[in-house]
């Protein structure tokens, strides 16, 4: 083996090891707490939180969505004027993502992972795959468009599409109540 | 050599006589397993789930709370037996506020109904002071202690005022009861060990562990031995 030849390798090896470690810097991580988020959404003029009641017809058209029955009674929001801010959970494959997501006059303006939990899957954090979802809007109970997947990440993909087609539906229904 | 050799037969046979008889007898049963429904019959004794390894379920936090026992088993949170929602932090306290128990962690309050469903988990983006260290009542009023000082709301739980009162009925941790801790190694254990699986250990040796898997190759070499003797021996005496 000749010296380029190992240093071929020593290059491929130091790759694969800074690789390693971007990867695990996605794993388990808190991007940004609930309240950072949310303060950071209203610029620091937070208006008071609200909550809506899951339940009559609003519980089986959240768990078409979700896929399953959601879990828990209510959800808290944050609204001003046109935009509502949401913080939903959902498990991905095996733990909770939280999701960040700001809806303006029914469309996603941002979709933000606030706490990646999962071991594997977390290409999802970045802004190149949140801004796919930016203006989606919601059109017969799910996203006007296609949302392209992650390979290995499919479970955290498909969270993400039901929590953002899940807070389009909410703040629909939270403004025709209203 | 011939009397060698019976002599030899006579002392295998009779040391591995007993692992034979319950070879066959632990084999005869396995062969009917399912017709005597030894796979759906459970052994409960102690100190077999102790062997097994399925009788330490040991809950992180209890809090007796509204006739409700309230544990949490690592990220998950438990109402008597029942799994209902997960939390990331340690569980602090919990307090019963008009037909709500109010549960706390160090970063959020996780509030339940009286059936023990997961209402909402309220943070500090919902307005609750950060860094709980207790949660108690004060009059009925919920009152925490939070490292920075203490804070008292009202059913919302929203809306925290900075409060200095002496007399709160601070959350305090309890035993888990023994019906419940029963109900939870049910649960994560299911109903214990089937005789089948008991019984397929007994007669592959993995009862004992490693040592039995190797003690009974050791009676599968013996045994391989006492056929041949017995084999060349027979040959011996028609030949």
């Amino acid at each position: 083996m000749n010296i380029t030849n190992t240093r071929f390798w020593q290059m491929i090896f130091v790759g694969l090891v800074l690789c390693s470690i971007a990867v695990s810097a996605f794993a388990g991580s808190v991007n940004q707490t609930n309240e950072d988020f949310i303060a950071e959404t209203f610029a620091d003029n937070t208006p008071k939180s609200k909550v809506v009641w899951i339940k009559n017809d609003l519980r089986p058209a959240i768990a078409t969505i979700l896929g399953h029955e959601y879990i828990g009674l209510r959800i808290r929001y944050w609204q001003q004027g046109e935009r509502t801010a949401w913080i939903l959970e959902e498990i991905g494959k095996e733990s909770p993502i939280t999701f960040g997501i700001v809806i303006t006059s029914g469309k996603v303006e941002r979709v933000k992972v606030l706490a990646y939990r999962e071991s594997r899957g977390g290409e999802i954090q970045q802004r190149a795959f949140t801004r796919q979802f930016t203006d989606a809007t919601l059109k017969e109970q799910k996203l006007d468009r296609h949302i392209d997947g992650i390979s290995g990440a499919t479970l955290s993909v498909r969270a993400m599409t039901s929590v953002v087609t899940m807070a389009l539906y909410l703040t629909e229904f939270i403004n025709q109540i209203e | 050599m011939n009397r060698r050799m019976r002599s030899l037969h006579r002392s295998m046979g009779a040391a591995i006589a007993l692992f034979v008889l319950l070879l066959s007898i632990t084999g005869i049963f396995l062969n009917h397993s399912s017709d005597l429904k030894l796979d759906k019959h459970y052994l409960t004794w102690p100190w077999l789930l102790k062997h097994y390894g399925v009788s330490n379920v040991q809950a992180d936090a209890v809090y007796l709370l509204d006739q409700s026992v309230i544990s949490q088993f690592g990220t998950e949170i438990f109402v008597d037996a029942k799994p209902v929602t997960h939390a990331q932090r340690p569980l602090l306290g919990g307090v019963v506020l008009d037909e709500m128990i109010v549960l706390a962690t160090d970063d959020a309050l996780i509030l339940l109904n009286s059936e023990g469903e997961f209402i909402e988990r309220m943070g500090a983006a919902a307005g609750v002071p950060p860094m709980i260290q207790n949660i108690g009542l004060f009059h009925g009023a919920p009152v925490i202690q939070t490292r920075e000082g203490m804070w008292r709301s009202d059913f919302m739980l929203d809306k925290w005022e900075a409060i200095s009162l002496q007399g709160i009925g601070w959350s305090l941790s309890s035993p888990m009861p023994d019906s419940i801790q029963k109900q939870l190694v049910k649960y994560f254990h299911g109903e214990g060990v089937t005789v089948e699986h008991v019984l397929l250990d007994v007669h592959n040796g993995r009862i004992l562990g490693a040592a039995g898997v190797w003690l009974l190759d050791l009676v599968g070499v013996l045994l391989t031995i006492l056929s041949l003797t017995g084999i060349w021996m027979w040959l011996r005496r028609i030949g």
